[in-house]
């Protein structure tokens, strides 16, 4: 399987040269689909209790504000960040033509992450909750994840500095940024915080949280696109210029923006308008990126009939330019004064963090799994389904907050309706929800299902 | 130098940093240095400045009060920001009296924040003294026995414990009270 890659990966040595471990994919692999199915089930509860708000209401462990956190974490740290990891490690040694610097440390950085994971889920359904947003989890588990973060990018790095070729491909741009900026973005939002006070905590908050996005999962799950969409459809990247524009665009711009979580709130009106300003120029990078990974598929469109990951990660293309496109235009004053902090805003939420990076990670998976295992794709069918059911309950999803989250904004500005009265009116959107999300669930289940019936099923050679 | 870093891992590194650090140091650490009010405690004797008072700290029951809100997730839900919205101002205002506006000096001794992010249920920014104790005794035993439609969770173990149940209401009186903002001082104990 001879492709026309980058030139990057192209020049060199023969495709099969190397023969990959991958053990510390297989870590990752499983425990990423793992947690995506547990947190799964926690999701649906949430959404369930905003319809029947007394569903286990009387144990303290179990209301909302106990399994919001535990969702939020999980899917973000033990489903998304671990897939995406798994699948970093899966690319970088295959673009640096070399094998990954230690794998020892790589098994390692897998269970530590298992270990952070599961002190995560005791301690937040005990309440121990630090308070902060995405910065919730206790002391010693942000310490660990700075350790294990550090185990990784020792390694990434060091694979990237061994690296046969000389120029390097925009997915290896990608993974850097992201290991630099997280390390510092998350030392910000877990240490730097408790330094600070009110507004100016606050402030440093609002950093992390908008950049745990926009540096953390935005680069790698970008790096992970622009791997596997030349490699999945067999066609090379259309511009490399293009994606120098949108790298370096990102690294400049994001960093700026999180205090549009503020608009209209007591910070700096200043501070404010040069979030604003920031948050449009996001259009240049999103642009630069999704033009280049639309018109790398020009010609190649009818390949999607046949490859699921083609499917998540085009769709993902497209969410990720709807979901880009809604934040600039939330963050002017206009707009904020109606949609902020209504449920339009978990709507554009889950179509970042679900709609376009887990439907990156979700495609990898599809990719990576059966090679690495050696395996043949338990069933491409269930794979097919998988897609329908995130797409179609995504959608849902997405859909009905945009437009409930519209609706509760026009009637707080109201202030004849009575705030309750805007709580019940919302009923319809939340029961719309749940039914989206048990269907988001059940893809979740074929998709966790058809990995692990991959990984434990039969020995096949093709495969490789 | 941008060209660079496309074969120097060492170069695309320095850069990363360089481009991040210009934007991340200009919106987080130099703005309490250009704008005081950040860091300094609300304190105002002038009517012809807004509304008067001044800002306390918390007492060590109060504190533990916010604890519990921490620990409960209260924050999720509710917000505590009158923004400049003429709808934050009338809606959560009181007898035809608005709500002032949150600016940066009322929360100066305020860790974690509790600005939010999502207002499943009403802000609480100017709650403090809106219910007497029995309201929210009541209110935190079953929301919907006083608000038919609630969706907020019961929390009958802080109720049932005097010591916590205490400790959260003290500290929910205080929200919004440094802005002495109520006519004649009608606050519910």
């Amino acid at each position: 399987m001879q492709e026309q890659f980058s030139r990057a990966e192209s020049g060199g040595a023969a495709p099969g040269a190397i023969i990959h471990e991958d053990t510390t994919v297989k870590w990752f692999v499983v425990s990423s689909i793992s947690y995506f199915f547990i947190v799964g089930i926690i999701a649906l509860v949430i959404a369930a209790k905003f319809v029947w708000p007394d569903l286990m209401g009387t144990t303290s462990w179990l209301t909302y504000g106990r399994l919001r956190p535990l969702h939020v974490n999980g899917m973000l740290f033990g489903w998304l960040l671990a897939a995406d990891m798994g699948l970093t490690f899966y690319i970088v040694p295959r673009l640096c033509a070399v094998k990954i610097w230690s794998e020892k440390l790589g098994v390692a950085t897998g269970i530590l992450w298992n270990i952070i994971i599961l002190s995560a889920v005791v301690s937040l359904l005990l309440g121990r909750n630090k308070g902060f947003e995405y910065g919730e989890l206790e002391m010693f588990i942000s310490v660990l994840v700075v350790v294990a973060w550090l185990m990784f990018t020792a390694n990434i790095l060091m694979t990237i500095f061994q690296r046969k070729y000389q120029a390097m491909y925009v997915s290896i741009w990608y993974f850097m940024g992201c290991l630099l900026w997280t390390a510092f973005v998350y030392l910000t939002g877990n240490f730097a915080t408790l330094l600070a006070t009110g507004v100016n905590q606050a402030n440093l908050n609002w950093m992390y949280v908008h950049n745990a996005v926009g540096l953390i999962f935005t680069p790698v799950g970008l790096g992970i696109a622009y791997y596997f969409i030349p490699r999945s459809s067999n066609t090379p990247l259309f511009s490399h210029k293009l994606s120098m524009v949108g790298f370096w665009s990102l690294a400049f711009v994001y960093v700026w923006t999180g205090a549009h979580h503020m608009l209209h709130g007591p910070i700096s009106q200043w501070l404010q308008t040069i979030a604003i300003a920031f948050s449009l120029m996001l259009l240049v990078p999103v642009w630069a990126v999704v033009y280049n990974l639309i018109i790398t598929m020009k010609g190649q469109w009818h390949q999607l009939r046949d490859k699921v990951e083609l499917k998540f990660l085009m769709s993902g293309v497209v969410f990720y330019l709807l979901t880009c496109f809604q934040g600039p235009m939330h963050s002017l004053r206009t707009v904020n004064a109606i949609v902020s902090k209504t449920d339009w805003i978990p709507g554009h939420a889950h179509m970042a963090v679900l709609g376009a990076f887990s439907f990156f990670a979700i495609a990898g998976t599809y990719y990576a799994a059966p090679r690495v295992f050696g395996k043949l794709l338990h069933s491409v069918p269930l794979a097919n389904w998988s897609y329908w059911m995130i797409m179609i309950g995504g959608l849902g999803f997405f859909t009905t907050l945009w437009l409930g989250g519209f609706w509760q904004g026009w009637q707080w500005n109201n202030v004849s309706i009575p705030f309750i009265d805007t709580v019940v009116a919302l009923k319809p959107i939340w029961t719309v929800r749940f039914i989206s999300g048990v269907m988001i669930f059940v893809g979740i289940v074929m998709f966790a299902y058809n990995i692990m019936a991959t990984v434990l099923g039969p020995e096949t050679e093709a495969a490789a | 130098m941008l060209r660079k870093a496309d074969t120097s891992a060492v170069w695309a590194i320095v850069a990363s940093l360089v481009l991040f650090f210009i934007g991340g140091l200009l919106t987080t650490v130099v703005p309490p240095m250009v704008d005081k009010s950040w860091g300094k405690p609300f304190a105002n004797s002038d009517p012809a400045k807004g509304p008067t008072g001044h800002l306390a700290k918390l007492n060590e029951q109060q504190l533990q009060g916010r604890a519990i809100y921490v620990r409960e997730g209260c924050w999720y839900c509710h917000t505590q920001q009158i923004r400049t919205l003429l709808a934050d101002t009338k809606r959560y205002g009181w007898k035809g009296v608005d709500a002032p506006i949150s600016t940066p000096d009322e929360f100066v001794y305020d860790t974690p924040h509790m600005f939010g992010t999502k207002r499943t249920g009403p802000d609480l920014a100017r709650i403090g003294g809106r219910y007497d104790t029995q309201w929210h005794r009541t209110h935190f035993r079953n929301p919907r026995d006083l608000v038919k439609g609630s969706i907020m969770p019961a929390f009958p173990w802080i109720v049932n414990d005097p010591k916590e149940f205490t400790a959260l209401v003290a500290y929910m009186q205080t929200l919004g009270r440094a802005k002495d903002w109520r006519p004649a001082n009608d606050y519910e104990k």
